[in-house]
């Protein structure tokens, strides 16, 4: 062969990474980079701006700073992530987790029970939900509640963040269980009985040694879930639509309405930009702190 | 024909030169063993000469002919890897037939050669299990079929034996020589053992760090070390090495060791190092207990004794010196007696600050 | 004695606590699945008063659920097919390589994986559209224009499938190269180097060596992928407006939002068989989901 063997190597591993390399370069990179560039024009799908979009600078930003419906889906999220994924799924996870870990039968039927939320489609969860929260005193909620003496009401309307928080908490309960079982096992079982000698009580495992010795485990679920969280869109666009007045209207499905419903791509943009910013700035920290082996 | 030359060979990591100036060459037909330390850069060169790894300078010729540029598949050469790398997902008939299998053979004709290859290799109950049913002697003779069924001019080893136990590894050790006498292809071997390179190479290269240290048959290494490296490498247990410094003045040459012993030194021309630190090396076979009859040339106290039941070996202490000594069969002695040393002139090997002196 | 008593006690709270969360999880499954049998089914949880099984015939006989069943299976699964080979592919280069753009590459495969798609839909819209312009020149000056329209549902990148083929690859395209790369890195180089050994070319060793080896990894690598597309609502909704070509989830999405035209019945025999393969491909891929999750931080 004419060429060093090793060169021809190099060059083959080159031509092996085009077709992913142009895959996401023409879908995501580029479009990210377009983001930016978009979110400085006034550039819209239809009216004028549609057809010869200018560039406005950081008009589009201005304008965010002043937008309540901005700052209302900021507010939104924040709860929406903080409620469902950083307080609900992590405890019910992590309860999941130490609860399965017990001496106890039917162990696999409780997993597949918790598994199924997270394994179907986003649309067919909120669908499922309609049914339980919607239709005032007929829905599932209202006749369970009922039991217990609460009112029935139309609970999208009236707790509409609550009800979105729980709808999440549901679907993630299994991410979270699995992540934590999985830190939970890397705890060597000599830890416990050491703990035990020296007379700790269950609780006092629980909170000086498992929680500590889990925190790692714990840091990185916290950032893949934010991440994942803030990236939500379908299950809550098909339940509510960001509605009621803007009640449920997380940042991603911000971004859909002032796009596609107001057609204003610019201004859509520059809530990209600021959503891609944090999320690139989630996976910074995820690298660094947790040393990614590459 | 097929005749190997390493020319001047040196190879670089990124800025970590890991062979430096590596020649050597190995006759047609020849069982040629690299060992050496871990580290020294064995496996790198075996894979230079399979065209899996890059020379960076120098020259790897085949037959005279330069090969450095041509790809592996392309070479003629056959590699029985250390994890023997049997492609788990085929029986052992198609890993054995599979290079026939890839230049189109028929497959009658592949039968029939993988056939011959298992009897030869006492392989032929198993050619219809996968690697995964077979033991690490069995695969290992599979990886062996592999290769050979090519009929390749060379045929190259990495550390073939480490992953089987004491007794299999004595018992493939034949099984190896036995097969290169009958085929007679090249053989290029690595190793860390030099028990396995002593027993069945025909030549040895020793290296050390990227460099050879020597270049020579089984024998000529033992008795002939050019090193304290390769002295204290070959040989089990080590040669002893004793410090010490060389006065030529008188009739006779002698050695001084620190411990102030002295053992004259006939037959060598040594005028050049007198007054000289050396080291006096002698092989714990060559040294000879006496009784207080005979003469001795020095006593110690004896430290640690081993039994082995054939051979019995003695650490025996001198002031800051330990000399290892070997005993035939047992013998009634323990830790803290005193023992008189003769040693045998005629093996004694010097060394200057590096390199070896000669006798006369 | 007391080491007995802690023991259960611990055992009832786990019973406890676990089927309650139990109970959380598989209740709002219930209506849908006594509403596919229900001859009269309606938006809220009732105990049917007869089984049928009218609802999922219907599927197949009328209306759009079969088209959109169909839609999604072509498309997500010409999207998988398409991950798993250029994954596979661009997986092994990652693995195997040293060069100075591995560490940048893989950084930014896990940068694009927190990228949410929300964030790039509108200048991917944009992209996608300035392709269908060109796509279309070039089909309008090839094929006759009745058959312009067909054509460009399939070959179009707005509207048609072959675009949507493409953005749904390319958002499942990061996990399967991380997942693929994972899984190579975990396979000794030694069998491509005996099979280069034995004389065999790349394509041999591709096709002989290497993809029989891999097929773990690419299976895993797929069964996401094919979760990830199957469920993805924004891309299709975004892309996608005529109604022949509509998947799946925007159909059944659109078709619960219609106020006066509403088959409780017929769509929840729809949302259960949208489920199933999803479901079924979870349930397979389960022993590769920890990997997914932890992104690769435990190998």
């Amino acid at each position: 062969m004419s060429r060093p063997y090793e060169s021809r190597v190099a060059w083959q591993n080159r031509m092996l990474l085009v077709p992913a390399l142009v895959l996401l370069a023409c879908f995501i990179l580029i479009p990210a980079g377009a983001a930016v560039y978009i979110s400085f024009t006034n550039d819209a799908l239809t009216g004028f701006a549609a057809a010869h979009p200018q560039f406005v600078g950081l008009k589009n930003y201005a304008r965010l700073f002043s937008d309540d419906g901005f700052w209302n889906s900021l507010v939104v999220t924040f709860f929406f992530v903080f409620g469902s994924s950083i307080v609900g799924q992590f405890v019910l996870g992590l309860a999941s987790a130490v609860a399965l870990r017990q001496p106890i039968s039917f162990r696999p039927v409780f997993n597949a029970a918790i598994l199924l939320p997270n394994a179907v489609p986003e649309v067919v969860a909120s669908f499922i939900w309609i049914s339980m929260l919607a239709g005032g005193k007929y829905s599932t909620l209202s006749r369970i509640v009922g039991l217990f003496g609460i009112p029935s009401q139309n609970w999208l309307e009236s707790v509409p963040l609550l009800m979105i928080i729980v709808v999440n908490t549901w679907r993630g309960i299994a991410f979270a269980m699995i992540l934590m079982t999985s830190g939970l096992s890397a705890v060597p079982a000599e830890v416990y009985e050491a703990a035990r000698m020296d007379g700790a009580t269950p609780r006092q495992i629980f909170w000086r040694i498992t929680l500590p010795l889990l925190q790692p485990t714990i840091f990185l679920y916290m950032l893949v879930s934010t991440a994942g969280t803030i990236a939500i869109f379908g299950l809550i666009y098909t339940l509510t639509r960001g509605g009621p007045g803007g009640a449920t209207e997380i940042i991603g499905i911000y971004i859909y309405n002032q796009s596609f419903t107001a057609y204003q791509l610019g201004y859509g943009s520059a809530v990209a930009v600021i959503m891609l910013g944090v999320s690139v700035a989630l996976g910074a920290i995820y690298v660094r702190v947790l040393k990614v082996q590459v | 024909m097929a005749t190997i030359s390493i020319e001047n060979v040196r190879k670089h990591y990124g800025a970590v030169e890991v062979i430096k100036g590596v020649s050597f060459e190995v006759a047609d037909g020849q069982f040629a063993v690299l060992v050496g330390p871990s580290g020294c850069g064995k496996s790198t060169i075996l894979r230079m000469i399979a065209g899996l790894e890059c020379v960076t300078e120098g020259d790897i010729k085949l037959d005279g002919k330069r090969i450095n540029d041509v790809s592996p598949d392309q070479r003629g050469i056959a590699m029985v890897f250390q994890s023997y790398a049997l492609y788990p997902h085929m029986t052992v008939a198609d890993n054995i037939g599979f290079s026939l299998d890839l230049k189109k053979v028929p497959k009658a004709t592949i039968r029939k050669e993988v056939g011959q290859v298992a009897e030869l290799l006492k392989l032929s109950e198993l050619l219809d299990r996968r690697p995964a049913a077979l033991s690490g002697g069995q695969r290992q003779r599979v990886a062996i079929g592999r290769a050979i069924i090519k009929k390749p001019r060379v045929i190259l080893f990495d550390e073939p034996l480490s992953n089987l136990d004491a007794s299999l590894r004595v018992q493939m050790r034949a099984e190896l020589q036995r097969l290169h006498q009958e085929l007679r292809p090249t053989i290029v071997y690595v190793t860390h053992d030099q028990v396995e390179a002593m027993t069945m190479a025909d030549t040895i290269v020793v290296l050390n760090q990227g460099n050879v240290a020597q270049c020579a048959p089984p024998i000529e290494l033992y008795r002939r070390p050019k090193s304290t490296f390769v002295a204290t490498f070959i040989g089990s247990p080590r040669m002893n090495l004793i410090k010490g410094i060389i006065s030529s003045k008188e009739l006779t040459p002698s050695f001084t060791a620190a411990e102030g012993w002295t053992v004259p030194l006939a037959g060598r021309d040594l005028l050049a190092t007198d007054l000289q630190p050396v080291w006096l090396g002698i092989r714990p076979e060559d040294i000879r207990l006496v009784d207080a009859n005979s003469a001795a040339d020095l006593c110690g106290k004896i430290a640690i004794v081993e039994r082995l039941g054939a051979e019995t070996y003695l650490n025996v202490v001198k002031g800051t010196e330990t000399l290892l000594v070997r005993v035939q069969g047992d013998i009634a002695l323990r830790p803290g007696d005193t023992v008189r040393l003769a040693l045998d002139r005629a093996a004694f090997h010097l060394f200057d600050q590096a390199d070896r002196v000669l006798p006369a | 004695m007391i080491g007995l008593h802690k023991f259960t006690r611990a055992q009832a709270i786990a019973y406890g606590f676990l089927t309650v969360t139990v109970v959380f999880c598989l209740l709002p499954f219930l209506w849908v699945v006594l509403a596919s049998v229900d001859p009269n089914a309606s938006l809220f949880l009732s105990i049917p008063k007869g089984i049928t099984a009218d609802h999922f015939i219907k599927i197949f006989t009328a209306q759009k659920g079969a088209r959109w069943f169909l839609n999604s299976l072509v498309t997500v699964g010409a999207a998988t097919a398409l991950v798993v080979i250029v994954g596979g592919m661009g997986g092994y280069a990652l693995s195997r390589t040293n060069a100075w753009w591995k560490r940048p590459f893989l950084y930014a495969i896990i940068l694009v994986r927190v990228v949410p798609p929300t964030a790039l839909i509108v200048p991917l819209y944009k992209v996608m559209l300035f392709a269908n312009g060109v796509m279309g020149a070039l089909v309008r000056s090839i094929v006759p224009p009745d058959h312009v329209r067909s054509t460009m549902h399939i070959f179009g990148f707005v509207d048609g499938y072959f675009g949507l083929i493409l953005v749904l690859s390319a958002m499942q395209l990061p996990l399967a190269l991380w997942i693929i790369k994972t899984f190579f890195d975990l396979t000794p180089k030694e069998y491509e180097e005996a099979a280069l050994m034995d004389g065999a070319n790349v394509f041999q060793r591709i096709h002989r060596i290497l993809v029989p080896l891999a097929l773990p990894g690419l299976g895993a690598a797929g069964l996401l992928a094919f979760i990830g597309a199957w469920g993805d609502f924004l891309m299709p909704l975004t892309f996608i407006s005529s109604p022949d070509l509509q998947l799946l989830p925007i159909g059944l999405f659109r078709a619960f939002q219609r106020a006066n035209i509403l088959d409780y019945g017929y769509l929840s025999a729809l949302a259960l068989l949208y489920m199933l393969p999803a479901v079924v491909a979870f349930g397979l891929a389960r022993r590769f989901l920890v990997q997914t999750f932890t992104g690769g931080i435990k190998g």
